[in-house]
Formats: structure tokens, sequence, C-alpha cells
């Protein structure tokens, strides 16, 4: 008795079953991420997004190492806080931000298969909340994962918090403020990504807002001495100053904006950004 | 049979123009060739099929649904081809038409195995693994295709599925168009303002102008549903003899060359047009029904069309 098989490679009718509009959104969140971390494309496509994310993880890798190597007096005073960390990879993490949604969104509307999505059981509002959920996912990776590579590295070597309870509200402030990261500059950059089909344009519109915002916040704030407050709307600090302050971190010298202050101005440019990119996708004709 | 597609009165409108002006038709079982010169309303039914846009009047009925209302359930039903580029240049064929399948419902082991089967069927076993935007324009067709018939669809609408295609691509897209409504059990709306390539594939025709359904049926009730006439063509005698003839005997006649046609108003104009043919003296080499061609049936809506 042999082994082997013919199989049928035609054609057949389908009569399993067809799961719903829940399925289809999951499996877009997974096919966009594969694709901003390049898997199944080609070798090129993989070299930034895994560059990035690896630079963004290289800050808390070596401080945990220093923490590993270094004698405990000198790591007390050479080590970072959780809060300090996103000094670190704040300019990383905005490269991530100029990346990751231009190409979760832009090469839908330029190949022309946004039509095909939204030719199959996809709403439009699924279509844009399967691409939020994909890139806030992305990003989550350099907005969580280096402080909590950090707080797992030294609790591993009993440097993390204290207890149990210090442990829990140092995870309880790094997904917080990680959370929060993501959120913004999900909907920042998927505004920017909303307006163009091209990526670098997307990349580089939303580079120029970020620096745009911080210029005019700092002219009005320091050049002018008008309000601090408007230092809340700098989109390149305000939110890194924001996850410092969630992790109880005092202001830096030049940045004394509340905490509050600063919830409200990411508040509000994350539901702005938003607006933009939903008006967009509403009114978008597809197909006529 | 119950319609697969069902239009009454449907209006849509696109600011300042009328994109479909009480557009009624029926859609059935097999091929059904949606005909209409560019600018037609064409893609703008399909939208509406697809339930991608809201009629500004009448209604419709998809597999029995409302589209507008229903269009989760509808589109989980249908495949769709637009007539644009709507394929990812750096995916290969299979991750797509796979991906796809998934988004209309399919669990991902089924997708995946389906993907190969239907790229198979579609002579692209092969080629499936390479980069779409590495194929040639006829490949890109066929993966268009492939998508939009993976999920084992009841409906499949195909927005002119052979722009661009050189005349061999072509012959073997329609076989396949061919293929799929007859052998793999589909209904297809096969939209083109080509009329010999709907002509070759359909088993019904809808025919838009303007936005206005302008005829629609089977392709043999489109060629007899014009007014009858006989037409004879003289062999010998004077053709003008013959019209006159008839016309004293109250038929119309008119002279075509040597062809003389005739309005078959009922049978009795076989033995008046016999009787005047011996009196005449006049010979003939044939004497028939005139067939009406779907060509003429186009071309007559067109005209009707541009005279409205």
């Amino acid at each position: 008795m042999t082994a082997s098989r013919i199989y049928d490679s035609g054609y057949r009718p389908y009569d399993g079953p067809r799961l719903g509009a829940g399925h289809a959104t999951r499996s877009l969140v997974t096919h966009t991420l594969q694709r901003i971390f390049g898997l199944h494309r080609p070798a090129r496509t993989k070299v930034l997004p895994m560059l990035i994310t690896a630079i963004a993880f290289l800050p808390p890798a070596v401080f945990v190492g220093l923490a590993a190597f270094l004698p405990k007096q000198l790591t007390d005073a050479t080590l970072p806080t959780y809060g300090d960390i996103y000094g670190f990879i704040s300019a990383v993490v905005l490269l991530f931000v100029m990346f990751v949604a231009p190409e979760a969104l832009c090469p839908d509307r330029r190949s022309g298969v946004l039509s095909l999505y939204l030719a199959a059981p996809l709403t439009r509002a699924r279509y844009l909340a399967a691409k939020a959920g994909a890139v806030g996912i992305a990003l989550l990776f350099v907005t969580l994962g280096p402080p909590l590579l950090l707080l797992v590295g030294l609790s591993l070597q009993s440097a993390g918090p204290d207890g149990p309870g210090g442990l829990a509200l140092a995870l309880l402030r790094i997904v917080g403020a990680g959370v929060t990261l993501a959120a913004l500059y999900t909907a920042l950059s998927m505004g920017a990504s909303s307006l163009t089909d091209r990526r670098a344009v997307a990349a580089a519109g939303t580079f120029i807002f970020v620096q745009a915002t911080n210029a005019v916040a700092a002219i009005i704030a320091f050049g002018l001495n008008g309000p601090k407050w408007v230092l809340a709307f700098s989109l390149g600090r305000a939110p890194f100053e924001l996850a410092r302050q969630m992790h109880g971190e005092r202001a830096i010298d030049d940045f004394h904006v509340a905490t509050v202050v600063l919830a409200i101005g990411c508040i509000t440019w994350t539901l702005a950004a938003a607006a933009v990119a939903w008006r967009r996708y509403a009114t978008l004709q597809v197909t006529r | 049979m119950s319609a697969v597609i069902e239009a009454r009165d449907v209006i849509k409108r696109w600011g300042a123009t009328t994109a479909l002006n009480r557009a009624s038709l029926s859609v059935g079982r097999g091929v059904t060739g949606l005909l209409g010169a560019n600018g037609a309303g064409k893609t703008t039914f399909l939208g509406l099929v697809l339930g991608m846009h809201r009629a500004d009047g009448g209604s419709m009925s998809v597999l029995g649904m409302d589209p507008w209302s229903q269009g989760l359930e509808v589109r989980a039903l249908i495949g769709y081809a637009p007539e644009h580029d709507a394929l990812p240049p750096d995916v290969t064929a299979h991750d797509l038409v796979r991906h796809l399948a998934q988004i209309h419902g399919l669990p991902r082991r089924e997708a995946t195995a389906r993907a190969s089967d239907v790229l198979y069927e579609l002579g692209l076993g092969e080629e499936r693994f390479r980069q779409i935007g590495t194929m040639s324009t006829g490949q890109k067709q066929r993966v268009k295709l492939a998508q939009a018939i993976a999920h084992d669809p009841r409906l499949v609408l195909l927005d002119e599925p052979t722009n661009g295609l050189d005349p061999m691509q072509r012959d073997e897209m329609l076989a396949l168009v061919r293929k799929v409504g007859h052998q793999l059990g589909i209904d297809v709306v096969l939209s083109s303002h080509l009329l010999d390539e709907v002509e070759r594939v359909s088993d019904s025709v809808v025919i838009l102008d303007a936005g206005r359904t302008v005829a629609g049926g089977t392709i043999g009730e489109l060629e007899t549903r014009a007014e009858a006439e006989l037409v004879v063509e003289v062999d010998t005698g004077d053709v003008r003899r013959l019209v006159t003839a008839l016309k004293k005997a109250g038929i119309a006649a008119i002279a075509d060359g040597d062809r003389v046609i005739i309005a078959l108003e009922n049978e009795r104009v076989y033995d008046v047009v016999r009787d005047a043919l011996v009196a005449a003296h006049i010979g003939i080499r044939r004497l028939e029904r005139r067939r009406t061609s779907l060509q003429d049936v186009y071309l007559a809506a067109g005209a009707a069309g541009a005279e409205s």
C-alpha cells in the first residue's frame, strides 16, 4: 500500500463557515502588521522597521547590561528612571511614527486595493479601525517595549521597583504612558497619511508638522514670553513630557506645564487628527 | 428562477450629473453582460450592487437583500474585480488572494488552500508566488479574477475585465469568464463597452445608455424582439415593380439595392408576396425573416439615447 495521494487542485465550491466582519477586521490588522514589519515581502522592506525597533531597544538593553556588570553604587547613580527612558527613545519613536502609518495606509489608496477592501464585508469605519489597531500595535513596540525591557531587566537583577506594589505601579505607569504615546501618534500619523497616497510625502508631512508645532509653541512660550500652556501642543516634546510626568517625574526646567494641561493638549491633538482621518475616509470616492 | 439582481427605477446622482436615471433591470442566473458606452452608468450600477453607494431613488435587491442596509451580508457573497488598477505591486498573488479570501470570511487555512487552487484554475499556478508588480497585464487581470472568486461567491461583478489585454489575452480572459459562469456555477455580471465580448460569453444582456436601461433580456430574445420584417433578394426582374405591387396590396415595403424589405404584419403577407412575385415575373435568390443582431439593438439603443 502506498502513502501517496492524488490531490485535485482545481476549483471547488466552499460550504464551510463564513466568519463575520470581526474576522475580516482581525485579518486586516494582521495583514497590516505584517506589511509594516516587511513580513511576506522583499528583504529590503524589513530593514527599516527592524532597524528602528532594534535602536529603540538599544538604550534599555545597555542600561540593563550596565546594571548587570557595574557595582550597585555606580548603577544607582547612572541608571535612568523609567520616566527618563523616553528621553533616550523619543527620536526613534518619532522616526517610527513617520514610517508606520504611511506604510499602513498610503499603499492601499495608491494601488487601488482599498476598493477591494470596501467591496468586501468591511465598512469604512471598520477598515479605519483595523488600520488604527495595526498602527497602534506597531507603535506600542517602541513606546511600551523599551521601558518594559528596562523594568523586567532591572527587576531580574533586583534593581527594579521595591516590592510587588512598586512593581505593579511601575508597570501600570509604563503601560499608561506607552498607550498614551501610541494613541496620540497613531492618530497623528494616520491623519497625515490620510491626506496623501505617497508614503514619502506623508512621512515628511508628519515630520514637518511635529517640528512646526514645537517651533510655534516655543516661540510663543519663550520668544514672546506668552503663556507656557501652549507648550502642551508641541507634538515633539509634550507627549514625552506627559509620559515622564505619568511616571511621577518632576517637570523639567524649561517645560513647566501641569500634567493635566499636557493631557488636554495630547487628547486635543489625538481627537483632531482622528477626525481628519475619519473625515477623509468617510468622503473618499473609491469608485463611481 | 429568482433574479440575482433586481433594480426598479434606480436613480443615482453625482452632484449635478445623473449617473443612473430610473434604471430598471433584472439579472438572472448565468453570465449577464452589462453593456453600454463609457459613462453609461455601468460602474455606478456595480457600486450600488455592492452597497458602496446609496441610491437617490428606486429600489434594489441583490441576492434577495437590500445592498445598502445589508451591505456586509451582500458583500460577503459577492466577488468584485474593478476596472481600475487594484493590486498592490509588492505582494505575491497568492498572499493577496488568500488575504482577500480571509477578509470575505474564510478561515485562514481554507483561504490558503483555495488561493492556490483558484490561481491554478486560472492558469497562474506557477506564477502564484511572484510579486504582482512583476506580472504582465494579462496575469494581473487573472489575479483580479482570482481574488474575486476565491471565496466562492454566489455572484461575481467584473468591470471591463479585458481592459489593456491584447487579442490573445482577451480571448483567454473571456474563456475564463465563461468558465466561471458556466462550469464553476458562479453567476457573473460582465460590464463592458465592447459588444462582441458580451455577445461571446453572455447568456443575457442589459444595455445601459446615459443611465437608462434601454434593452434587456436573453441574447435570443433581443435578437428577435425587433419589428418583424421579411427580406427578399431579387435575382431577376424589376425591384420597383415588386414594391409597387406590395404597396397596392396595403403592405409596407422599401427597396434597398436588389433587396426589398417588407413589413411582416401577419402570415397573410407571405401569400401576397408570392402572388406579387409571380405577377411581376420576378425571380428571387432568397426570402427570409430578417434577424436583428445584438449590434442592431445596441446601435438602436445608442441612437435612441442620442435623440432623447
